[in-house]
């Protein structure tokens, strides 16, 4: 409990951190919100008109102050308005945020029922034909990129199979199988080798010389050892994936129309819409701290060495 | 055998799981198909990449940015006049004007058009709409400078504060709308004239629309239509491919053979949106005469459009399409000719000295610092272009093709020519662009250019209220730009809709601000 607090707290040091950071670089980057829709827009305004823009938004002011009048109006509650929709930060925030917990979710469990067994049928078949088969195509997963990988699947399950529709018109189980299957397809090329690799790592281990020597059937063995052995790695990669997942994922949701975070943040960076970005950059700090803290329970939880250690230490 | 039995086993269940997500697949998208659907409704779904807050669109408000774009494309909203084919007046909800005196304007209305929630759209709400709109709309107010409004019956009367020969033009902007202001604008719907009604709006997503059943103009052909705002350009070829939308405004050239057959139909039309560049008379080697009308002769834009672009353009003259009265055929430019240009240099003293290819004079090179941005799918392809043809008349051409442009080009020795778009005569009046881009005062007059003139030319202008008088000022406004070799006109946007056969009623226009009618229909 006291480490979990402690871990929180450290939160707070995390946030002010990357919100002055991004704060300062998105001025960095030059042209803000008023000369983005000007040029969007084609429209043509006056200097004076433009200053004006620009000081009804507060962007005339020295960069401190904007970050400081932001912060406070933060502490009191008040994410402000987004420059382009005029819409309620946190409104518009929460209002993305279902759309993208799901494909997360079911992004992430199709990568674990695809990546774990392949892995492990990888691993124990070695060098053989359903080895040389999966890491084949594994390799061609992870050479694929996502924008590559969302048209084929339109392509083949939406024009050929009319298995689902090109536009996704609520969130539903039907609607996010293609950006989720999308997101798997990479994800699992890539963990299926990890797996394998840190099954193979436990296969090669004396204790499994000495179960199958007393007699121990090869399944127990591989269930009951092994994959014990080889959670906290699977689970250490699977937090990563998780993390980048709720933070959105720009590409897969334009392409199918997914009104997730991530072509939120995507589309307030391109307009400079600082208020959204910020909102976003604070969303992603959280994520990364608590999804970090609970994989580091789940170590404790899941190998009694970390949990006996800590206590030792204790 | 037992250990393969496992193998399939699992292999089995993570099929099955996929299944479990894909379950019930083919249900929804047949249930998703548009048209005239088994319950008698007839529902048009379209698809549109433009509809965004990006594009400071993200209400059907006119009377805020420019929203009062898809107010007037989804046919919520109508203006008082609006330009036809050749972007000339045509009557809309006015039925004439008069030019009473240099600041008076005599509107009168027609009788019976009705909003869409049954009141009348009389003078007196003709006048809250105008007033409203200047009131919160800055660049309304500033391009109208309206005095005073004055309402009898079905007749309009506007003072202006000073001379304004476009006032007619100008409320034909899709912020003309006239909405009923009384009715308010709950989540950005507003209450217009239009064939359709908006009942719910979700901004960067869609807008749901139904029949007016008071439509003043005729009978509305469409039940239902959804708006969708699809941003990516595959999504949307691939979503009309599906049959999930019936028509689509945005497809990107790529996507177009593979709707250029019987199941599909285009309507296009040039439209006055220009692919241009400018000159910055800042650059030491572009203030040299010779150089400018050299680049001018050296850019091959028939190739540019009907090759690059696949004939989806319109070869450029003047900063106008040929489908204007004042238009680039009236005007006389330089044409493609790389060894006339070879020649010109020559005689300017920009020779090849050292054998490299490129061009010399007095130790300078003749380098092109050429700057331009990615966001239109033909900018990057004329710079590439250019950059070829160029090279040959013996141009180093640097491109920097990016969307921080802005940046480069406000500092006034980062550049030497930058090609951009821009809707050069959006009001149907010609004066826009060059109030625009050519006077010491305008705002994008980037490269510095001065001609005494045009501002000749543009003092008769401002004074003329005659239509063709002013067409005539336009060409030879054009004609001066064109022999200072200021400005480039390389092509013009040829804007096309792309709809499933069974649809009719659907028209691209030059203006690009109507697409959906009462006589959309879907067979």
């Amino acid at each position: 409990m006291k480490y979990t607090i402690k871990r929180l707290l450290g939160l707070i040091p995390i946030l002010l951190a990357i919100t002055f950071l991004s704060f300062g670089m998105m001025r960095l980057a030059g042209s803000d919100v008023v000369e983005q829709k000007m040029f969007n827009t084609g429209q043509v305004v006056s200097e004076a008109q433009l200053q004006a823009a620009k000081a009804e938004l507060g962007l005339d002011r020295p960069f401190i102050i904007q970050y400081g009048s932001w912060l406070n109006n933060l502490l009191h509650g008040d994410m402000g308005v987004s420059y382009v929709s005029g819409k309620n930060v946190f409104d518009s925030f929460v209002e993305k945020l279902p759309a993208t917990l799901y494909l997360t979710v079911a992004s992430i469990f199709l990568t674990v029922i695809i990546s774990i067994p392949l892995g492990i049928i990888s691993a124990v078949y070695k060098n053989k034909i359903w080895d040389y088969l999966i890491r084949f195509l594994s390799f061609i997963g992870n050479s694929l990129p996502n924008f590559f990988v969302s048209l084929v699947l339109m392509y083949i399950l939406s024009i050929k199979l009319k298995l689902f529709p090109i536009i996704s018109k609520e969130v539903s189980l039907q609607s996010v199988a293609m950006p989720a299957i999308t997101l798997a397809i990479a994800m699992s090329a890539k963990y299926l080798r990890q797996v394998r690799a840190t099954v193979l790592d436990e296969l090669g281990k004396d204790y499994i010389l000495g179960a199958k020597a007393r007699g121990v059937k090869f399944s127990i063995t591989l269930w009951k050892s092994v994959m014990r052995a080889c959670l906290v790695t699977i689970i250490t990669l699977l937090a990563l994936s998780i993390g980048s997942l709720l933070g959105g994922t720009a590409i897969v949701e334009a392409i199918f129309m997914w009104d997730g975070v991530g072509k939120l943040a995507v589309d307030a960076i391109n307009m400079r819409d600082y208020p959204i970005i910020q909102a976003y950059v604070m969303w992603m700090a959280i994520i990364y701290v608590t999804v970090n803290l609970v994989t580091d329970l789940s170590y404790r939880l899941l190998d009694p060495r970390i949990r006996l250690e800590d206590a030792a230490h204790e | 055998m037992k250990r393969i039995r496992r193998v399939l086993a699992v292999t089995l269940a993570m099929m099955m799981a996929v299944a479990a997500l894909t379950g019930c697949g083919s249900g929804k998208t047949d249930a998703s198909k548009n048209g005239a659907a088994s319950t008698g409704t007839k529902v048009f779904t379209f698809g549109d990449t433009t509809f965004n807050a990006e594009n400071e669109e993200p209400t059907i408000d006119p009377h805020s940015a420019y929203c009062g774009w898809p107010c007037v494309r989804y046919g919520v909203g109508e203006t008082l006049f609006k330009f036809n084919d050749s972007m000339e007046l045509e009557p809309w909800i006015a039925e004439s004007y008069e030019n009473v005196d240099e600041l008076t304007w005599k509107i009168v209305l027609k009788d019976g058009v009705k909003f869409s929630n049954g009141k009348a759209c009389d003078a007196a709400a003709v006048k809250a709409c105008i007033e409203d709109l200047v009131e919160v709309h800055e660049r309304a107010a500033g391009d109208l400078d309206i005095a005073s409004i004055e309402a009898d019956g079905n007749t309009l009367t506007i003072k202006t504060n000073s001379s304004k020969p476009t006032l007619i033009n100008y409320l034909c902007d899709p912020y003309g709308c006239i909405i009923d202001v009384e009715a308010g604008n709950e989540n950005g719907i507003v209450v217009g004239t239009g064939p359709f009604v908006a009942t719910e709006l979700v901004t960067d997503d869609h807008i749901n629309l139904v029949k007016n059943e008071n439509y003043w103009n005729g009978e509305v052909k469409l039940d239902e239509v959804k708006v969708l705002t699809i941003t990516d350009g595959d999504t949307l070829a691939l979503a009309l491919q599906n049959g999930d939308i019936d028509a689509a405004y945005g497809m990107a050239y790529a996507s177009y053979p593979i709707f250029e057959n019987d199941d599909y139909q285009f309507t296009s039309t040039a439209t006055s949106r220009a692919f241009y560049c400018q000159m910055n008379y800042n650059s030491p080697v572009i203030k040299d005469d010779a150089v400018r009308k050299a680049l001018a002769m050296g850019i091959d834009k028939e190739s540019f459009v009907n090759t690059l672009l696949s004939g989806y353009g319109y070869v450029g003259q003047g900063a106008f399409p040929e489908s204007f009265t004042f238009g680039g055929q009236n005007v006389k430019t330089e044409s493609y000719d790389p060894e006339g240009a070879k020649k010109l240099l020559e005689e300017a003293g920009w020779v090849d000295s050292d054998g490299d290819g490129i061009r010399e004079k007095d130790g300078k090179t003749l380098t092109i610092k050429w700057v331009s941005y990615p966001s239109r799918q033909e900018l990057p392809l004329l710079a590439e272009s250019a950059q070829a043809t160029l090279k040959d008349i013996g141009f180093d051409v640097q491109l920097n093709v990016t969307a921080d442009h802005g940046t480069i080009v406000a500092e006034k020795d980062g550049w030497d020519v930058y090609a951009a778009a821009f809707v050069t005569c959006g009001i149907g009046d010609p004066m826009y662009f060059f109030t625009t881009h050519c006077f010491d005062d305008s705002s994008k007059n980037r490269g510095g250019y001065h001609s005494d003139e045009l501002q000749e030319l543009a003092d008769k202008m401002n004074a003329t209220f005659d239509k063709d008088e002013r067409s005539q000022i336009a060409i030879d406004m054009q004609q001066q730009i064109l022999d200072d070799n200021a400005f480039i006109f390389c092509s013009f946007l040829k804007m096309s809709m792309i709809s499933k056969s069974n649809v009719t009623g659907l028209k691209a226009w030059p203006s690009d601000y109507y697409e959906l009618t009462a006589d959309l229909d879907i067979e």
